[in-house]
């Protein structure tokens, strides 16, 4: 039985970048980009980590966990500007009709993009041999939270740069 | 009778999306948010084609599949999943419950037509034809079959119906004959020597003239594997041995997508007239139920006030019946119509042992139906209580 150990930083990191990719490129013809970069994410850390900057833009966060030989949860933070962007390239509308459609939508739009982005970066681990199932997504919202995982979860957070907005992919993996 | 594709998800996202992607083409999409509603409206509605997410609440995809390949009403819909879902074994998984393609989100909408039209032949709108053949128009139906028997038997049976069945035995004749004849179905033993049946569908589907004909796999009813094979392959449908006409007439109608509405409603004299036939099987009150809201609301919108049900046809009574029945007269109520029923002795008498029937009142013919609705006030017709 394989154990997480097992599973590389370089297997997961592969994995969230051909996943977010795929999705970004397929649904909404963007091109997301890894920052490498450490100098580029200490200067914006939050989300996830720390606390907002006055006036941060209201962030929404997918989430969607995978179970199996592998467990785990992968949030997805995207800004509201970028997530309205992606509701309106998804199901052809105009911004006017977004707004009178209201949140309820944008939520179903970034709680389905989360899903394709996790479904795609655990069919990786399936076809590595770790045989795992998807959860159904969830959403959360807020100018100011962050996500405190257990001391036994390992944790890897992916920047992305999308069109001027930052994508943050924050995956927490437990051992079995 | 344009296509009807189902897509179950229990994202509205992605059922949007669907919409949208099929937008440009002559189809109706139907939506349902999770395997429950997706049995119900698959029941209801026979779509042509199902598209079927995995995880979701309630019943998920896996479960909803299962259930529709043990239903021999639903198990020849063809499904298309549609899922985040994409491992391997995963796959693997789904597909030995039968399924006729899998497509993995993300997705281009244009995978997503190019798969279908695989399944369904898509028109577009500006080419889709004003009006959909009905079953009173001729047809070419193309039986290959190597016992002379059997051909004769389904030519037999077929009889009734203004389509022209021919027969072979061997599939170089069913080539040939294909491209002299255009052929609307073709049925084809898989009974054929040497898997020829596979070897000729492949054949079919490369050949233009026929790519798109809906071909039927003919198969010994308990031969299960050979019938899953041709599914998997990617023929229209099975047809099964000992056969059943009407089941086989309901399926090559339903391929070709013809309007069988005239089977079921017609405008007689002023009046829409609602008929059963003789023998109601399930497969036969979905596609009545199907066309029931649209024909009556075309009744209203040509004028029409009054209504003769008539099921002096059948046999016996069943809930299935009573249930489209009471839908009717609902639908009736609803839209300010008058109605009346026509039944036979036997039926009238059965509605005695219903509680939902037993206050029915019947005309014994349809002359004295219509006399009543025409004239209400003109003397009392025959009129026979449950």
């Amino acid at each position: 039985m394989p154990v997480i150990e097992e599973i590389t930083e370089t297997l997961i990191r592969d994995n969230i970048n051909r996943a977010v990719t795929d999705v970004f490129k397929t649904m909404l013809g963007r091109d997301p980009v890894l920052i490498t970069s450490s100098e580029a994410i200490k200067n914006q850390p939050w989300p996830p980590f720390g606390h907002a900057p006055e006036n941060a833009s209201p962030i929404i966060a997918g989430t969607v966990g995978f179970l199996g030989d592998v467990n785990g949860m992968l949030y997805l933070y995207l800004d509201l500007d970028l997530a309205r962007m992606a509701t309106c390239h998804l199901l052809g509308m105009t911004e006017q009709e977004l707004d009178t459609a209201g949140d309820e939508v944008v939520n179903d739009a970034i709680g389905e993009l989360s899903n394709m982005t996790v479904g795609s970066f655990k069919n990786g681990l399936c076809n590595a041999g770790y045989p795992c199932k998807l959860t159904i997504p969830s959403i959360l919202r807020g100018s100011n939270f962050s996500i405190e995982p257990i001391s036994s979860t390992t944790r890897q957070t992916y920047y992305f740069e999308c069109a001027g907005h930052r994508i943050v992919a924050d995956i927490l993996m437990k051992m079995i | 009778m344009r296509y009807k594709i189902l897509t179950v998800d229990d994202s509205k996202t992605v059922r949007i999306i669907v919409r949208k992607a099929f937008k440009a083409f002559d189809c109706e999409i139907l939506e349902a948010g999770n395997g429950v509603e997706g049995l119900a409206m698959a029941s209801k509605e026979a779509p042509h084609l199902i598209l079927l997410d995995v995880t979701m609440p309630i019943m998920d995809g896996v479960e909803m599949l299962t259930k529709l390949k043990a239903d021999p009403a639903l198990k020849s819909i063809p499904v298309m999943m549609l899922t985040a879902e994409g491992g391997r074994d995963h796959v693997l998984k789904i597909a030995k419950i039968g399924v006729r393609d899998y497509l993995v989100k993300p997705f281009k909408e244009e995978v997503l037509i190019e798969k279908s039209k695989r399944i369904v032949d898509l028109q577009p709108y500006a080419e889709a034809p004003a009006k959909a053949k009905s079953i009173f128009d001729p047809a070419n139906i193309l039986i290959v079959e190597d016992k002379p028997a059997i051909i004769q038997q389904i030519q037999e049976g077929l009889k009734h119906t203004p389509w022209k069945v021919y027969g072979v035995t061997e599939q170089a004749e069913a080539v040939e004959f294909c491209a002299k004849t255009p052929a609307d179905a073709i049925v084809v033993s898989l009974s054929l020597p040497e898997e020829s049946a596979f070897t000729l569908f492949r054949i079919l589907r490369n050949t233009t003239q026929t790519k798109y004909t809906p071909v039927f796999a003919l198969a010994v009813k308990t031969e299960l594997s050979q019938q899953q094979q041709a599914l998997t392959v990617g023929f229209t449908g099975i047809v099964t041995k000992p056969l059943d006409f009407s089941d086989l007439e309901a399926k090559i109608s339903k391929a070709m997508n013809l309007d069988t509405s005239q089977r079921y409603y017609l405008i007689d004299g002023g009046n829409l007239v609602m008929r059963l036939p003789e023998n109601c099987t399930p497969a036969v009150l979905a596609e009545s139920a199907n066309y029931l809201k649209p024909k009556f609301a075309e009744a209203v919108d040509s004028g029409l006030s009054k209504v003769v049900i008539d099921i002096h046809q059948l046999k016996s009574l069943h809930m299935g019946i009573i249930k489209l029945l009471v839908q009717a007269m609902q639908n009736c109520q609803d839209l300010g119509m008058r109605f009346v029923l026509v039944g036979n002795p036997e039926i009238i008498a059965e509605c005695k042992g219903f509680e939902d029937t037993r206050s029915w009142t019947f005309y014994d013919s349809i002359d004295a139906a219509k006399a009543y609705l025409a004239n209400p006030n003109a003397g009392a017709p025959q009129l026979v209580s449950a």
